[in-house]
């Protein structure tokens, strides 16, 4: 290797302050939330007075924001669903099919990925307002989904490549017809792309912010926008309990994540 | 008449303007050994796809006892396989993995475990049931996917190139398996490789592939005795080639000589006429004498000189450099005489019996 940690002397420890300030950066503010949303002080002053619960009580007090995460959670698993299922389909013709094209369209696909978001959402906006989608379900999970394809896309195609497509031929050989061998035999041998895809979708809905402001109505709002909206009226510690809660999803999945994948590797 | 047992008659596969085989015509009787020998691109893996009903030919058909397969889809063909890659699948156990096709086949729980159990048995891995494919070697894998092609009894059996990932002495461990294993079951077998000495030692016939057609069939000494072409000669064992004029072709049989040398008479000769014209003739290195004097005229029709001299256990192989400027080699057993004593330079002089040369014309 060309550069070997243990043989870089003084630069080793500069490394490690670098990587630690940089770790520090990126994991002070979640932190720094956390401990307000247990802080007593009602002005969110920091360091806390004191320490509570109290605003995780109001939390789960209010039916609004109980509302909100159950419409969050309910939004995050249809576009899962929806998103592995369409993705796998895309997968196996965008793996296996021969035709003209297809680096395009699988480049196509992906685009959600780098485009501005708030383009998306003001050109989804404005489409929904014509057919009647704007502040229903439907609406947010189509929205939703269009930015979770992608991940789904990605991970399925890589698993579907990784995979030596003679193995299925030999299924089929055995006897099984070609959908029963996808079944029985390919999916389980994809599972660590089907499992990625499905957090990574559940996640990019979960946690997603700008389309859910346009898709919102005053009566259907995911936890982001009701975080969002919330803190425009005025400055409660039950935003950071709300904030602290949708962050330990998330937390949770990840971590939940790398445990399958490792258990799925070996 | 009884019906051939397996027919393959005027196979042809294009992929758009590429012909990958064209012409194939293969019969093959109940419980025969047949290998597909042929380099790398000569068609040997699209005809047993086509076979298989991955892919569907171009033109021609495929007889199993009478009846075209081109129509029934793969998993209806009943038609067991073993493939170049590792193809167990990589969830399942061992067992699994056997009992796989009979699940399918909704098979008996009861006859599923006696199934696995003598399947284990046919490839003496007994044991190792409950083992996941990766826990295993390449070598014993291939057993496996060879016990799970056989276990729903298939009338045919299809290998490609089951070996080729495997290193020397397992590729010959295993050929052997394979050779009891079509033994004792009696299933007919096509086998695809490139290696002449896997399809000799395994084969009772063999088919010859070069460039998308057969160019012959026959067992193996038939092969190696009777070339049809300079390249079957080329591909069945080791041959010298020597360029030479013909002097007059007749019944199968052409009058020739080498440079300034001798005519030779009744050497075996395939290919269009071109008496007057030049032709290759082959050679097998140990059918060649050598001889340090210019004797028995005729006979010794071809002087060279020895470039090298290679000591092999039982065989001694000289190299030696034609006034043509082709290299010869000539395999003598070891202790045989006319090596004695033999160096680098000197000048020998090499002799045929003619029956056992061919000339290749055109
Ligand atoms: N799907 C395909 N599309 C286009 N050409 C193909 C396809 N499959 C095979 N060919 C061509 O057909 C010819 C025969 O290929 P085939 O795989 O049968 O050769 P092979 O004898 O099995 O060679 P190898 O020893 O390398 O496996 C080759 O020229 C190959 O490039
Ligand atoms: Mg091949």
């Amino acid at each position: 290797m060309l550069l070997n940690f243990e043989r870089l002397g003084a630069w080793k420890w500069i490394l490690l302050v670098i990587t630690g300030l940089t770790a520090a950066f990126l994991i002070l503010p979640i932190l720094f939330i956390a401990a307000l949303s247990f802080g007593s002080s009602q002005w969110l002053i920091f360091p806390p007075p004191s320490w509570t619960l109290q605003w995780y009580t109001a939390f789960f007090a209010d039916p609004r924001w109980l509302e909100a995460a159950w419409t969050s959670f309910r939004i995050a698993v249809m576009v899962t669903v929806l998103s592995v299922l369409i993705g796998l389909v895309a997968s196996f013709g965008l793996v296996r099919g021969r035709f003209i094209g297809k680096e395009a369209l699988r480049a196509l696909f992906l685009t959600p990925m780098i485009l501005p978001v708030v383009v998306l959402a003001v050109a989804l906006y404005a489409f929904f307002l014509r057919i009647g989608l704007n502040g229903t379900t439907t609406g947010f999970v189509i929205a939703h989904l269009v930015v979770a394809l992608p991940f789904s896309i990605l991970s399925i195609t890589n698993a579907l490549e990784g995979f030596e497509k003679s193995i299925e031929d030999a299924a089929v050989l055995c006897g099984a017809h070609p959908l029963e061998a996808k079944i029985r035999v390919t999916l389980p041998a994809i599972s660590h792309g089907l499992f990625s895809a499905a957090i990574f979708s559940f996640l990019t809905s979960w946690d997603e912010v700008v389309l859910a402001i346009f898709m919102a109505s005053p009566t259907l709002q995911t936890l982001p926008v009701k975080i969002w909206t919330t803190l425009r009226q005025d400055l409660t510690p039950v935003i950071a309990a709300a904030s602290t809660l949708l962050v330990i999803v998330t937390i949770a999945l990840m971590l939940l994540a790398a445990l399958v994948r490792k258990g799925l590797k070996s | 008449m009884t019906e051939p047992f397996l027919q393959i008659r005027g196979l042809r596969k294009d992929y758009g303007i590429v012909t990958a085989v064209s012409d194939v015509n293969i019969t093959v009787e109940r419980g025969e050994f047949m290998t597909f020998l042929g380099p790398s691109g000569s068609g040997k893996s699209t005809t047993l796809y086509i076979l298989a009903g991955f892919e569907n030919p171009t033109a021609g058909d495929i007889l199993l006892n009478g009846e075209s397969l081109i129509s029934t889809p793969s998993h209806k063909r009943n038609i067991g396989m073993v493939f170049q890659r590792y193809t167990l699948f990589p969830h399942l156990s061992v067992g699994e993995n056997i009992a796989f096709p009979l699940k399918v086949r909704r098979w008996g729980k009861a006859a599923i475990d006696a199934k696995v159990k003598q399947m284990l048995g046919l490839v003496r891995l007994e044991g190792f049931e409950d083992r996941k494919p990766a826990q295993m070697s390449g070598g014993q894998q291939q057993r496996v996917a060879l016990a799970r092609a056989l276990a729903y009894d298939p009338p045919v059996l299809l290998m490609d190139e089951p070996l080729s990932a495997l290193d020397k002495k397992l590729r010959e461990e295993i050929q052997h398996e394979i050779r009891r294993i079509h033994q004792e079951t009696e299933v007919t077998i096509l086998y695809v490789t490139h290696d002449q000495e896997e399809a000799l030692r395994l084969s009772d016939r063999i088919a010859v592939f070069s460039k998308g057609v057969i160019d012959q069939i026959g067992t193996g000494p038939e092969l190696y005795a009777n070339p049809s072409n300079r390249f079957v000669a080329s591909f069945i064992g080791d041959s010298d080639f020597v360029t030479c004029k013909i002097i007059s072709m007749r019944d199968g049989r052409a009058a020739l000589s080498i440079g300034s040398g001798p005519v030779i008479h009744g050497v075996p000769v395939h290919g269009k006429n071109v008496e007057g014209g030049m032709a290759a003739l082959m050679l097998r290195p140990e059918r060649l004498s050598l001889s340090r004097a210019a004797v028995g005229e005729g006979a010794f029709g071809l002087s060279a000189k020895v470039t090298d001299i290679t000591f092999l256990g039982s065989n001694i192989h000289v190299a030696a450099l034609a006034p043509s400027g082709e290299t010869l080699s000539v395999r003598l057993p070891f202790g045989h005489e006319a090596a004695a004593g033999l160096s680098r330079g000197d000048t020998i002089f090499l002799g045929f019996d003619p029956e056992s040369a061919h000339v290749f014309c055109g």
